[in-house]
């Protein structure tokens, strides 16, 4: 089912036996069931006892925007990065560089403002993953939004120093209106470049 | 995530559970901040349950370097997961901050180092 506006709707339905601890469970396009482990809080993908389900190219999640809802952001990018074929630390960079650029749009483009929609897609292309993050935000202004020197020791700043190191491509649509489409591109062919110290550090 | 603070041989330890980032990174500050007092006890931070730390969490431990540099209480980290190492070593903080491998070493190196040598 195709609504408007672009979004997809999605569904899943769970039933769970409180006294066993039984999960039966059918979806209708959601996305994957996030499972919460032990004291930790780590998250991994839930698939149950039927595999993975088909993979397709294209995946599109809307979250609000809540910073307590960024690890839906990670666990869904950290997952298809793995299944793109990139290595389980490089998945995790990957996640980082979103998580990155989603935190600058809930903190900076829409002021805190919890209750904005945040869109990200991930493109998944035989030779790289694309990635572009929707706000409904006023424009950004792409010349102010460059990574920080790290000679200096302050708080703060070094999101967008890891988007620029984590990714291979980065850049704003600016055709895109109303708010900002971030395009975020990384490349299999670069695997390992993800902590390339010497190249991210001249990016800015 | 949660933190929680212990006092151990007279050292301040805040044991971190969770991911650190936008979210919760607040809640860090917070103990944090409150636990490095002027000329108070050596403070340390237990990350060995942290997997995730993005760069609120690193600003927050940044912001708690400088403070323990103006109280002149000392501040260390230990139990660094890779993934959050990599991330420290990217931003070149993993010299400026004390870095310890377990908490036997950090107890046994910050409980025997001179009252502040200004790390």
């Amino acid at each position: 089912m195709r609504a408007t506006c672009g979004l997809f709707v999605t569904m899943t339905y769970l039933v769970l036996e409180a006294q066993t601890g039984e999960l039966c469970y059918a979806t209708g396009g959601h996305l994957p069931i996030l499972r919460r482990i032990g004291a930790t809080g780590e998250a991994e993908i839930f698939y149950g006892d039927e595999g993975l389900p088909p993979s397709s190219e294209m995946m599109r999640v809307v979250i609000g925007s809540e910073p307590r809802l960024l690890n839906i952001l990670r666990a869904v990018v950290k997952f298809r990065a793995q299944e793109a074929g990139f290595s389980k630390s490089d998945a995790e960079y990957l996640a980082l560089a979103i998580d990155e650029a989603a935190a600058n749009v809930i903190r900076h483009t829409y002021g805190g403002c919890c209750d904005a929609p945040l869109a990200l897609e991930l493109h998944n292309l035989p030779d790289r993953l694309e990635f572009t993050l929707e706000d409904g935000g006023p424009k950004v202004c792409e010349d102010q939004i460059r990574p920080r020197s790290l000679d200096e020791l302050r708080p703060g700043g070094l999101g967008t120093f890891f988007i620029h190191s984590f990714m291979d491509e980065c850049s704003y649509d600016p055709d895109f209106t109303p708010g900002n489409r971030l395009k975020l591109v990384k490349f299999l062919s670069r695997k390992g470049a993800c902590c390339d110290e010497s190249s991210s550090a001249n990016s800015g | 995530m949660k933190v929680q603070v212990r006092i151990l041989d007279r050292i301040s330890i805040l044991d971190c559970t969770g991911d650190v980032d936008l979210y919760s990174s607040p809640r860090l500050r917070e103990a944090l901040l409150a636990e490095i007092k002027p000329d108070g006890p050596s403070v340390l931070v237990g990350m060995s349950a942290v997997p995730y730390i993005d760069s609120s969490g690193i600003a927050t431990l940044v912001e708690g370097l400088q403070l323990s540099r103006q109280t002149k209480t000392r501040l260390g980290l230990f139990g660094l997961r890779a993934n959050a190492r990599s991330v420290l070593e990217l931003a070149r903080l993993h010299k400026v901050f004390t870095i310890f491998e377990t908490e036997q070493e950090a107890l046994e190196k910050i409980g025997s180092a001179k009252p502040f040598d200004g790390v």
